[in-house]
């Protein structure tokens, strides 16, 4: 068993639970255990903009810093920085490109951060899940599959922060496919959506949910008419966004008709045939175990 | 400030010593060291013990208890004249409630909390903040019955006999039997209590008794409890107000000769202000800082007995006053905490008192008058280590308790201590601790009847200000125990009280006038105004130039 | 407290004005050496409650430092200054109707969500609290790590006042405390068994020979009693 540091986000630990669970349960089918970092703290949540105010940064970098220390105390095997959701990836990767870049701002940061037992030199590699499994290869994937998803119309939604900027992001920005070789090595049927770039409206969700049910509807509607008839997503803020405001967008579009939205960790473990106590399939504001009955995916 | 070198040739003693102690502690303590008999007490504490030195008490010539030999130090500041002004008008009160609680302590927030859900509205008038008391200080526990080998009655004849038998009966009944009830309306309030891998509750042993019964919360244990009380105090904003930095300086009277309230004096702005009150219950703690026969003290910088005046003055009758309580262990080096509470659970986690030798001397959980006079006995002997600054001491080893125990053991059950010293280069896992007895604890105080109601009507009183619960000893968690039975007691009985109670005309200190005639025809001669709020540790050397004779903070009796 | 030893003195800067105190005294004997009655910012003088919270900065040091003055020795042109109070939202609150969970802040302390995690908090207490991190185990929903990680706090404020999210983070901790102790503590059966007997008055009969038993029997009965340290 590889071990490899991994960094939850707040998501990850009450709403998003299910993500976390699910990803450790196929990272261990995939001989890779996610470390969780001992002492971590809420990455920012969101990418500070600003040249002068570095105390925004101060978060994401001892993250960084606290993840670097917990790989080498701990000899672990992958040094590594394993993240989930997609808001946390972008906001580390940027923070730690900028301390990289600009070295005036990392020393000002470290010497704030004068509590800390050691100071932070860039050097963290943050990668997404995806981005393992990439490494870990689709064939390796393909092989650990007993129950293949071949009759399931599966179409994958990115959003924006796994893809932009293009410096941090861990594919094409236009024309992603990570998702899609993915759902193919576990034999899905993959539909494709003109949409799956688009964006999910974001913390929007927290003043106008209207604007988010719109921008939604959309996303949703164009993978339906594609026919689909489930659709993953790898950021709890874009499933939370996509599933939980179909209620939003019901009351706006009478002749909308529910989609289930699940983390692509969820269907990887129906794939794989593990357990499925820990997969969170019930956790969802559209239930997609009928459509996973239906289609014999699931036992009764 | 780690042990100076002179020092480490006898800390070096007490390693040698060590493996072979941890050798009696798996025996049993009790079967090597075996604890004094009745004689054996009698002998080590006439010979040793503070209160039985000739100087020790003083007869009273005025109030309630005129004629009894008292404590010399709480003679003379019984003895002295109020500070209230002369002629003050008490015609317009300036706050009105069903009960006056004063002081803010452990005992006062029971007796609030209780007194509201009894339907009263409560005013609490403190000194310093709320919950600055020598309750938020209490590091090792709290005593209750909690084990099936022990019971309420085992509880019961332990604090009797560390009491020396004085203890009035039935109030100690009601602490022990109240004590698992009290632990369970704490844990309701969401104390968090240290427990075994069952969830039973952690017990360990302290002096005096005879079963595992301490419960402890890390060695936080009062702040624990007391910032939880408080907690619950203000979320009570409606029903409770909290008077800070305005404590009481005399209670009040109605024309039945009923306490009716209780004059307050604002230590920041000097003002005064009068509260009417159907009920007063008195919690405002012992006298540590009135460093009886000059000893260095464990107790919060506001314990100057200031309850106990106002109600003596009143006619309050007293009980006990006769006995001081010295904590067995108050540290000695380095000198920055002279005088602090080293915990009775270092003990009772295998902790030992040992000589400069390194030799194991007395059992380490006798009541801790006779612990203390020991401890005493063994320095007279010359068995003592002497500090730079000329105190003395013997060693309690704390590095026994990880090898007993397991590492670990301290860092966790003992954080606050590990990080006292730890502040002056010492550690508490590798070195033992220089200690002597510290003055700890009032046992006696106003008499109270088993509802807290005193001698005279209107008046209740709780916690360390009474006499009659501990006897002339109080065992080690029975003060905990004491506030949290009888604070919530005293706000029952008061709010009850208060709901038959109407003030009956004008407010009056005609008893204030009365004391003072009976100090005049005693004449006794006396410049000292008390209550006295807080100690004097002014260098006045240092401001004595241009003072203001005004400053009501400069003792008259200087 | 007489301390009759010559002591060399130091200089030091209470409310700016320089005082010459003895070496080796606490913020606080430093201050009623140099003739300060206090009346506040002092209270245990033995670390536990909080009352005695400073601030100091040492020459050639940019740190503000926190302490509790009765703990913190002071040191040469040490400036000073003492912080007794500091005014704290108090959230308002039926423990009996509160759950324990993440969600708890939101109705009490919601401001706990504006964390920069930026450790400022850690940085200034004298308890050397991880008080950031408890803060963070809260925005989590984890009350027990919470609960763990903020014991030993004595609730001086000086964290608060250092916030720059403005954050009340001892009164948040004392909270999920609470809850802790009251809901998630795992709790054994014997205290409930054993209010049960005291209710059902089984010790009563005891009580009542025991109350009754002249001195000389109750001696004896004290000194003869088996001590037993065993927990069955």
């Amino acid at each position: 068993m590889k071990r490899i540091p991994y960094y939850p986000g707040c998501s990850l630990q009450t709403k998003a639970k299910h993500f976390e669970t699910s990803a450790m349960a196929v990272a261990e089918a995939l001989d890779y255990e996610l470390v969780t970092l001992p002492r971590w703290n809420c990455c920012g949540a969101v990418h500070s903009l600003t040249t002068d105010d570095l105390m925004h940064h101060v978060a994401p970098v001892t993250t960084l810093l606290r993840s670097k220390e917990f790989s080498a105390e701990n000899h672990l095997d992958d040094s590594r920085l394993v993240v989930l959701c997609a808001m946390c990836l972008n906001v580390l990767k940027r923070t730690n490109k900028r301390v990289q870049e600009l070295l005036e701002d990392r020393t000002k940061i470290n010497d704030f951060m004068y509590l800390e037992n050691s100071k932070y030199d860039g050097s963290t590699i943050v990668i997404h899940f995806l981005e393992l499994l990439r490494e870990i290869g689709w064939e390796t994937l393909s092989q650990k599959v007993k129950h293949p998803l071949s009759n399931l119309a599966v179409s994958p939604y990115y959003g924006c922060l796994l893809l932009r900027p293009k410096e941090v992001g861990i594919d094409n920005p236009e024309a992603p496919t990570i998702q899609e070789d993915l759902l193919k090595s576990l034999d899905a049927k993959v539909i494709e959506n003109p949409l799956k770039n688009r964006c999910c409206g974001s913390y929007h969700t927290l003043v106008d949910k209207d604007v988010v049910a719109e921008l939604g509807y959309d996303i949703l509607i164009n993978a339906q008419k594609a026919g689909a008839e489930i659709i993953t997503t790898s950021c709890p803020l874009c499933a939370f966004n996509l599933d939980q405001r179909q209620e939003n967008i019901l009351k706006k579009h009478p002749d909308f008709t529910k989609i289930p939205v699940v983390y692509f960790t969820e269907l990887m473990m129906i794939a794989f045939d593990l357990p499925l106590e820990k997969a969170g399939l019930d956790m969802h504001y559209v239930d997609p175990r009928p459509l996973l009955l239906k289609k014999e995916m699931l036992h009764e | 400030m780690a042990y100076p070198d002179y020092m480490r040739e006898s800390i070096e003693l007490v390693r040698q010593s060590r493996l072979k102690r941890i050798e009696i502690d798996k025996i049993g303590i009790q079967n090597v060291m075996t604890p004094l008999t009745e004689e054996g007490r009698k002998k080590v504490l006439s010979e040793n013990h503070p209160d039985y030195t000739p100087d020790a008490r003083k007869q009273i010539r005025i109030g309630p208890n005129a004629g009894e030999w008292l404590t010399t130090k709480v003679v003379e500041i019984l003895e002295s004249h109020s500070r209230l002004p002369k002629n003050f008008n008490l015609d317009q009160p300036d706050y009105e409630t069903d009960v006056l609680v004063i002081g803010g302590g452990g005992a006062g927030c029971q007796a609030a909390i209780w007194a509201r859900l009894h339907d009263a509205k409560v005013i609490i008038s403190t000194k310093l903040r709320i919950g600055d008391a020598n309750s938020m200080m209490s590091q090792g526990g709290m005593q209750a019955a909690v084990n099936p080998n022990d019971s309420p009655l085992i509880h019961y004849l332990d604090a009797l006999g560390g009491g020396h038998f004085d203890n009035k009966p039935g109030l100690l009944k009601i602490l022990t039997q109240e004590a698992p009830k009290a632990v369970k309306h704490l844990e309701d309030l969401g104390v968090i209590w240290d427990r075994i891998a069952d969830g039973n509750l952690q017990t360990k042993t302290g002096g005096g008794t005879s079963r595992r019964r301490m419960l402890s919360s890390r060695d936080y244990t009062g702040a624990e409890i007391m910032r939880v009380l408080r907690d619950e105090v203000r979320n009570h904003p409606e029903d409770i107000t909290v008077l800070e930095y305005f404590p009481a300086i005399e209670l009040v009277k109605d024309q039945e000769g009923k306490v009716a309230g209780a004059i307050l004096f604002h230590m920041e702005t000097g003002e005064y202000a009068v509260v009417k009150a159907k009920t007063v219950i008195i919690t405002t703690g012992g006298f540590g800082r009135l460093h009886i026969k000059d000893f260095p003290t464990t107790n919060h910088y506001g314990a100057t007995m200031d309850g106990l005046v106002m109600a003596y003055r009143a006619g309050a009758k007293l009980l006990h006053m006769d006995s001081v309580q010295f904590h067995p262990t108050g540290a000695v080096y380095p000198a920055q905490i002279l005088g602090f509470l080293i915990t009775e659970k270092i003990r009772g986690f295998g902790g030992q008192p040992v000589n400069k030798y390194g030799e194991l001397f007395v059992f380490p959980l006798e009541p801790r008058d006779v612990e203390a006079s020991d401890y005493i006995q063994e320095c007279r002997a010359g068995k003592g280590i002497t500090t730079p600054d000329g105190h003395v001491g013997i060693w309690l080893d704390s590095p026994i308790i990880d090898l007993i125990h397991g590492s670990g053991t301290i860092e966790k059950n003992f954080p606050a201590m590990l990080r006292q010293y730890k502040r002056f280069d010492i550690d508490i896992r590798v070195d033992p601790m220089l200690v002597y007895p510290t003055l700890h604890y009032q046992n006696g105080g106003i008499e109270i009847n088993e509802d807290t109601s005193t001698s005279i009507p209107g008046l209740f009183a709780a916690g360390e200000c009474t006499g009659g619960v501990h006897g002339r000893n109080r065992l080690m968690g029975n003060s905990v125990l004491d506030y949290n039975v009888f604070g919530r007691i005293s706000g029952i009985a008061a709010a009850k009280k208060a709901k038959e109670t109407t003030i009956s005309g004008k407010l009056h200190t005609d008893h204030i006038q009365q004391y003072e005639k009976e100090i005049q025809s005693a004449k006794i001669e006396t410049t000292l105004k008390t209550p006295i709020l807080l100690p004097e540790y002014r260098n006045l050397k240092n401001v004595s130039k241009h003072l203001d004779e005004y400053d009501p903070f400069l003792p008259a009796g200087l | 407290m007489s301390e009759e030893i010559e002591a060399k003195l130091i200089p030091i800067f209470i409310l700016s004005r320089m005082h010459m105190v003895p070496e080796g005294s606490t913020i606080i004997t430093a201050m009623e050496y140099a003739g300060f009655k206090l009346k506040k910012g002092v209270g245990c003088r033995e670390g536990f409650c909080g009352a005695c919270a400073s601030l100091y900065r040492l020459e050639g040091d940019f740190k503000l430092h926190g302490s509790l003055g009765c703990q913190t020795v002071v040191q040469p042109n040490m400036q000073i200054v003492q912080i007794p109070y500091t005014p704290s939202p108090k959230a308002i609150y039926d423990l009996e109707t509160l759950n324990a969970e993440q969600e708890v802040f939101t109705n009490t302390y919601p401001e706990l969500y504006r964390c920069l995690a930026c450790n400022t908090c850690a940085k200034i207490c004298p308890q050397e609290i991880l008080v950031m991190d408890y803060v963070q185990a809260g925005i989590k929903g984890n009350l027990a790590l919470m609960a763990d990680l903020s014991f030993d706090c004595i609730m001086c404020g000086l964290c608060t006042t250092r916030c720059p999210a403005e954050i009340t983070q001892f009164n948040a901790a004392l909270l999920a405390r609470r809850l802790y102790g009251k809901y998630l503590n795992k709790k054994g059966r014997f205290l409930e068994y054993r209010i049960k007997q005291i209710l059902e008055g089984k010790f009563e009969e005891g009580y009542q020979e025991l109350m009754n038993l002249p001195k000389e029997a109750l001696t004896k009965r004290y000194f003869d009693r088996e001590l037993n340290f065993n927990i069955t």
